[in-house]
């Protein structure tokens, strides 16, 4: 026999018979199940640290694409700010206007996201469990994840909107109409 | 005046498609603008004097009909010979200036001498020269956006004379400039002419279009009018009113 | 002139060609860190194989080199035929094994290498001397730390240890002669290196005259796949790996990373792509007017293509660099994590700069960038120009 496992009723036992094991069986080192499945993780570990690394990335790379995208999607409207502001709209009114488009593209575009990116995830993980032969799952889109991707769009939205609808609102109407 | 035709317009004919509609522009206009002739045309809105304009400046084609300008055909110019035609034979001055805001006076003065060819040197020294011309001699570093309305308008009127046209057309050049700016354009476009260049300007000005020595009525697309009168003589009628028939 | 028209547009909306060149940039950096990726990890991996100059790997057939723990009987004539053939520089011969070293507390196991030190090709001398006699030995930074000892100083070491009576077999006294770094272990893994008759003795009968791995030097200009062909021939008991397929097999293995840096890279190129375009386009539908004014008073319609080119030719030139240097800063620190790897040897890079790879990535960016303003910009100046100015002047 080279090795053997046993099932404790709990923690504490768990921590009792590695101590008794330990100072009395020749040759037998215990180690807890949760101690092995960290050091076999670390592999894994490693990879999901590298795909946070790569998350962040993208996410402050999708923050500048949607600003900028925003501030051109809002300065091609600028005609119609300015027709707004000279029939007497107020700059609130615009601003909520804007943003509230901005939103609405940003949920759109990020439920759209959301669509691709299960099909990604599915797609991979056929891949993988075939290659690697395994059921082990290597991409799993979660409730909490689809929130936060959703949730973090809409912030970024609504930022980039305001930001670029405030520029609009504070060119006088007339220059907006390039006179 | 040399007697000369520099515009040579026949039967002139400019439908536009509405939908399932064809809306007639211009229903056949036939006329002649001779070498150093300053001539305007008058008419109510929407009686095709723009849109003949347009034919003249080569930047939209007739549906039928001639059009000349300096002894060539132009009504059927491909793309590129067209915008040749433009760049080297008319001077073209719009409503709304239309200068580039990017630039300043003197590079807008420049564009159509740098797409003509010249270099750099004599071409700025041209554009200085017309600036001069029309007035604005210390105003080549200004952008448009530090121009008032005429001076803006005078830079266009420079840049449209910077590759010696044979034609300088007008659609109501004094149309977005107050009585007191309308009168100094009204004093440069008489200048322009006494020097010799050949002006035919679209507009609803009565002082602009008394100013000229040749009036065309237009209404309905066609020409139901064309006077050529004496500046000293001032029987030209306000724009857009036939003359009384007793009177012509 | 049109240079001119171009630069003065760029610079007229400041905040709006700032973030363009900002997206650019990030597209352009990810791009750089796929493209580094999908090579590095590869080409590391070469540049560490052929470090000490072996291209040849013997190991025991249908193995690749210590993955198991087989050996190679018959070492002595299976090098003196390597070492016949006249294409052969050198061969080094390695047995593999542990050495246990008692310690006040629990023993300290490493791993060990039995090697010929004046061919050895598996670490390199940090302080100290090789280990010429059979009683001396090399270790690196993580043994010396874990065994209490410096430079100079003796140490019991053992072959073998019985874990059911607790005893240790083949046990001498070793003098620590050297301080090294092994090639291709990771920095803290622990290891000791010391000639291979002196492990072979310790580890008793079961090692005579055998060896886990002999590396293989050529003369420069061999060719290596004959040699290896021949090698393959001659001795049916080993697997005889080249650099070449040695990489593959890592290939094969690292797939997951090249499959990720493709499909993140081509992803980048797109959205640095759709960025320009959209950039261009709205750029351009702002200018309708202006554009058909040019074209009223005779600029030609491929010099106002051209003038909305040098635009994003000058967006794209200036964004490349920057994103050469952002994604150099972000590959150094993904290559941080993924450098903890359980095992990897410390060398390797997973993302490495080549400057051809990275120059060919950015360049297809750049080129994307400038032609995504093509179709947007030629459209808009060929619109007609009479309509166009009389809707804008609507407008």
């Amino acid at each position: 026999m080279d090795r053997f496992a046993i099932a404790t009723p709990s923690a504490g036992a768990t921590s009792d018979a590695v101590s008794r094991i330990n100072a009395s069986a020749f040759g037998f080192q215990a180690h807890r199940s949760a101690d092995v499945a960290v050091e076999t993780s670390k592999t894994f570990a490693v990879v999901s640290r590298f795909h946070r690394a790569i998350g962040t990335i993208t996410i402050v790379a999708s923050a500048i694409f949607l600003l900028c995208i925003m501030l051109l999607k809002v300065d091609e409207r600028r005609r119609d700010v300015a027709a707004l502001r000279l029939i007497g709209c107020s700059e609130r009114t615009i601003v909520g206007s804007v943003v509230l488009e901005a939103a609405a593209i940003a949920v759109l575009g990020s439920l759209f996201g959301v669509v691709v990116g299960g099909t990604a995830s599915f797609l991979v993980n056929r891949h993988y469990q075939a290659v690697y032969r395994t059921p082990l799952r290597f991409s799993i889109v979660t409730g909490d994840i689809v929130v936060l991707a959703v949730a973090l769009a809409l912030v970024l939205g609504l930022v980039a909107g305001w930001l670029a609808a405030r520029r609009l609102v504070r060119t006088p109407p007339l220059a907006l109409f390039g006179r | 005046m040399t007697g000369k035709a520099i515009v040579e317009v026949r039967d002139l004919v400019r439908e536009y498609r509405m939908g399932e509609e064809r809306v007639p522009a211009l229903r056949g206009v036939t006329f002649t603008v001779d070498q150093g002739e300053y001539a305007a045309i008058v008419g109510p809105s929407g009686c095709g004097k723009s849109t003949l304009l347009n034919l003249l400046g080569v930047i939209d084609r007739p549906t039928s009909g001639t059009v000349s300008i300096a002894g060539e055909r132009v009504d059927q110019l491909d793309d590129a010979r067209a915008t040749e035609f433009r760049l080297r034979r008319i001077g073209f001055v719009f409503q709304r200036f239309y200068l580039l805001q990017a630039l300043t006076a003197r590079e807008n003065v420049e564009l159509p001498l740098a797409e003509a060819g010249m270099a750099g040197a004599e071409r700025r020294a041209r554009a200085l020269e017309l600036l001069d011309y029309v007035g604005l001699g210390r105003r080549e570093r200004h952008r448009p956006s530090q121009l008032s309305g005429g001076e803006q308008q005078r830079v266009a009127i420079a840049r449209a004379l910077a590759n010696r046209p044979a034609l300088l057309l007008a659609d109501e050049p004094t149309g977005e400039l107050d009585a007191r700016t309308g009168a100094e354009m009204i004093a440069l476009f008489e200048r322009l002419n006494r020097d010799g260049t050949t002006v035919v300007v679209v507009t609803h000005d009565e002082d602009l279009a008394r100013a000229a020595k040749r009036v065309i009525h237009m209404r309905d697309g066609t020409i139901v009018d064309d006077v050529r009168v004496d500046p000293a003589d001032r029987r030209v009628e306000p724009a857009g009113l036939a003359p009384e028939p007793h009177e012509r | 002139m049109l240079a001119t028209l171009a630069i003065a547009s760029l610079v007229r909306h400041r905040t709006r060609t700032v973030l363009a060149i900002l997206g650019v940039a990030v597209s352009a950096a990810m791009l750089l860190d796929m493209v580094m990726l999908s090579s590095g990890m590869r080409e590391s991996f070469r540049g560490l194989l052929l470090s000490q100059g072996f291209q040849l790997r013997l190991s025991p057939r249908g193995t690749l080199p210590f993955d198991t723990e087989a050996t190679i009987r018959g070492a002595d004539s299976l090098l003196a035929v390597i070492r016949a053939r006249p294409a052969v520089v050198a061969a080094s011969p390695v047995l593999g094994g542990q050495l246990h070293f008692p310690t006040s507390g629990a023993a300290v196991t490493a791993s060990a290498l039995g090697v010929e030190p004046a061919v050895q090709g598996d670490y390199e001398l940090v302080a100290g001397r090789q280990p010429t006699a059979p009683n001396e030995i090399v270790a690196n930074d993580a043994t010396f730390r874990a065994i209490g000892h410096s430079l100079g100083d003796t140490v019991r070491a053992a072959a073998g240890y019985d874990p059911q009576l607790r005893t240790y077999s083949g046990e001498r006294t070793l003098r620590l002669v050297g301080r090294v770094r092994f090639i291709y272990l990771a920095l803290d893994q622990r290891a000791v290196a010391l000639p291979i008759t002196t492990l072979r003795a310790m580890n008793g009968p079961a090692s005579t005259d055998r060896i886990s791995l002999a590396m293989v030097k050529l003369r420069p200009g061999a060719d290596v796949e004959r040699e290896r062909a021949a090698l393959h021939a001659l001795l049916p008991q080993v697997t005889v790996t080249s650099t070449a397929q040695a990489l593959e097999q890592v290939d094969q293995r690292l797939s997951y990373f090249r499959q990720l840096a493709v499909i993140l890279g081509s992803v980048s190129l797109v959205v640095g792509f759709l960025l320009v375009t959209t950039l261009v386009t709205v750029s351009v539908n702002e200018r309708i007017g202006e554009i058909a004014v040019m074209r009223a008073i005779g600029v030609r319609r491929w010099r106002i293509v051209g003038q909305i080119l040098l635009e994003s030719s000058a967006l794209m030139l200036i964004a490349a660099p920057l994103g050469l240097a952002l994604g150099l800063v972000t590959a150094r620190w993904l290559d941080s994590i993924l450098s903890r790897f359980p095992g990897l040897p410390e060398r390797i890079d997973f993302f490495l700069f080549q400057p051809r790879a990275a120059w060919t990535a950015l360049g297809l960016l750049v080129v994307s960038g400038i032609l995504a303003g093509v179709y947007p910009s030629w459209r808009s100046a060929s619109l007609p120009i009479a309509v166009t100015l009389r809707q804008e002047a609507v407008g």
